[in-house]
């Protein structure tokens, strides 16, 4: 378990290609007849050339058959495709009340969970300081990070479940408290979501914006401490300025991934309780493999991935603009 | 006057340590707050059904049980399932260090036709997220017959636009002299790869490499669509398929016993290379 030997796959792709030496060389005779630009393009070619192919099939063509089904009534065992033009979106836009829900929702965890950013500020100044011993609880909060989702969403699921089975409420039990319905009440359920992502990926945040910390020049700080500046001025203007590379970089990520929550909500609530935790990705998902209706689901993924388009060129025009994006 | 000055500061150093180990005792109370459910998922996996009808919210394993590991460790379907999910990591992960860094190195180093818009193709991947197009290869898996094989859990995501970007990035870096002095000594341009830019590369190649590992064994949305027959789960998708098996009622223990056990392995790992995961955030985020 300590990684693989780079030395030794060397080696061993070094006698195997010596294997070749007899084939090659007449190959290499009229390559090296080539005009030089011509020589390196047949190089690169070859040298991209597995990446290309899977690239070419399950990311390019992808992409085109993504916007092509759209256009399709078309159901997942292949029977029944037929081409309807615009009418799924047209469908989507303002007749699928689910879908604006989903899509409601989903914005609804975008925002609560921006603060996962400032809550992993919180857990980075916390742990950046230089007392012995401190590095072990990086370790600890970074640790859920690492961690699948249905491990995560089966323990919180357990601790919010909502009878007595829940951990929480079998606590309140003793005092004779409770039920607290977390994860029957869709305001509730979706809070529980929420939180969960917190715990599971605040440890992220928290470890870019030490690095971060640990990028700022102490000089920077002994001049101000020199001319007097107490450290909420020292906060204000050396650390949150100097902050800015990851916390754009963060924000960006934060709202790419909260777009796409699917893991937690599928094994915590399963969309519910009456789709309110239904996010736009869990309605793709039940669209196309519980209804079949997989022209409609492509369509939603065609508007999600126009939105994710608008978002991340939007942020990224509005950082460069503030000096952040080189 | 020294031995004052001496006093003074030693004094000091005093305060200055015991203040560091109350602050330290403060965030280990927090954090063992925050872990809380964690250490309650571990105790419940010691405890036998029958307490815990009585009583859900203890810490205390007593009475104790290791029946619920016993019945865990004994099934040969977790075991399969954590099989499963070595070799499609493994494999997934070769695979795409492999792929990606010949395509990197020709982006990084060669000069030939159609490169800049080949590299902006490449680009383009960095913006589409697999959740807006796995159906299209959903249906490309279905029409191949490939659903419900390992082959089908280790493809998607091998050619890696990251990976890509990240490695070229990284090779550019590398001084063109020692690839110089390679060439004079007759070598083409594979054996200047193997021999000169993969080994000068490992430290990037290795974070590559935790990352994938971990991402793929992470999955979620493309194992649970195409996994469907129990032969084929990894252990992720496995302890969901079983967590709605038992459900919540009859056997909480053993469902906590299977939670740790699928978390223990990545939980390994991850202090196997501890360090190089929180370096390589830092390079992944692009801030060193």
């Amino acid at each position: 378990m300590t990684g693989f030997n780079v030395g030794r796959a060397v080696e061993a792709c070094l006698s195997l290609l010596e294997a070749f030496d007899p084939i090659a060389e007449p190959y290499r005779r009229f390559h090296q007849n080539l005009p030089p630009k011509m020589q390196q393009t047949v190089t690169a070619f070859a040298f991209i050339l597995p990446f290309g192919v899977l690239y070419a099939i399950f990311t390019i063509l992808p992409i085109f058959q993504t916007f092509y089904i759209s256009l399709h009534k078309w159901e997942i065992m292949g029977t029944n495709i037929r081409y309807i033009g615009l009418k799924n979106f047209e469908r989507l836009l303002t007749r699928d009340t689910q879908f604006h829900q989903a899509f409601e929702q989903t914005i609804l965890f975008v925002a609560l969970t921006i603060p996962i950013i400032f809550v992993g500020l919180f857990f980075a100044l916390m742990l950046n300081r230089p007392v012995r011993g401190i590095g072990i609880f990086r370790t600890i909060f970074y640790l859920p990070n690492i961690i699948a989702v249905t491990v995560i969403g089966l323990i919180w699921g357990r601790v919010f479940a909502s009878s007595g089975r829940g951990l929480i409420n079998a606590f309140l039990e003793n005092f004779d408290a409770g039920p607290i319905p977390f994860l029957d009440q869709g305001d509730l359920a979706t809070l529980v979501v929420a939180f969960t992502t917190l715990w599971w990926t605040v440890g992220f945040s928290m470890l870019v914006f030490l690095a971060g910390l640990q990028d700022i020049s102490q000089a920077l700080y002994d001049a101000a401490k020199v001319d007097g500046a107490n450290s909420w001025h020292q906060f204000r203007h050396i650390t949150i300025p100097g902050l800015r590379r990851p916390f754009a970089f963060l924000c960006i990520l934060q709202v790419i991934a909260s777009f796409q929550i699917f893991g937690q909500v599928d094994v915590m609530t399963g969309g519910g309780p009456a789709g309110n935790t239904r996010t736009i990705v869990y309605n793709i998902f039940e669209t196309s493999f519980l209804y079949f209706q997989v022209g409609y689901g492509t369509a939603m993924a065609v508007i999600m991935f126009a939105v994710l388009l608008v978002i991340s060129l939007f942020q990224l025009a509005l950082f460069r603009d503030h000096g952040v994006g080189s | 006057m020294t031995a004052v000055g001496a006093e003074l500061q030693r004094k000091r150093q005093q305060i200055e340590r015991r203040r560091g180990s109350i602050y330290i005792l403060a965030v280990g109370l927090f954090a063992l707050a925050w872990m809380l459910p964690v250490i309650w998922t571990l105790v419940t996996s010691f405890r036998p059904e029958a307490a815990l009808q009585r009583n859900l919210a203890s810490l205390i394993p007593y009475p104790f049980t290791t029946e619920n590991w016993a019945f865990i460790l004994k099934s040969s379907q977790l075991w399969k399932w954590l099989g499963n999910s070595a070799f499609v990591s493994t494999t997934h992960t070769l695979a795409q260090l492999t792929v990606c860094s010949l395509a990197a190195y020709a982006f990084a180093r060669l000069d030939f036709y159609f490169k800049r818009p080949l590299y902006i193709l490449v680009l383009i991947g960095l913006m589409v997220p697999f959740e807006a197009t796995f159906l299209p290869v959903y249906l490309l898996f279905s029409n191949l017959k490939l659903h419900n094989t390992l082959i089908a859990l280790i493809l998607p995501g091998i050619a890696s636009s990251f990976a890509v970007f990240l490695l070229t990035q990284f090779f550019r870096g590398i001084p063109l002299e020692l690839e110089e002095a390679a060439m004079m000594d007759g070598a083409g341009r594979f054996r200047i790869f193997l021999i000169v830019i993969v080994p000068l590369s490992t430290p990037v190649i290795t974070a590559l490499a935790i990352f994938t590992f971990l991402g793929n064994w992470n999955s979620y949305l493309w194992p649970i669509i195409s996994a469907t027959s129990s032969d084929v789960y990894t252990i992720v998708i496995g302890l969901r398929k079983l967590n709605q098996a038992w459900g919540d009622v009859n056997f909480y223990g053993r469902d906590m016993a299977a939670a740790v056990f699928t978390a223990l392995p990545i939980i390994i790992f991850f202090f196997v290379f501890q360090r190089r995961i929180i370096s390589g955030i830092a390079i992944n985020s692009g801030i060193k």
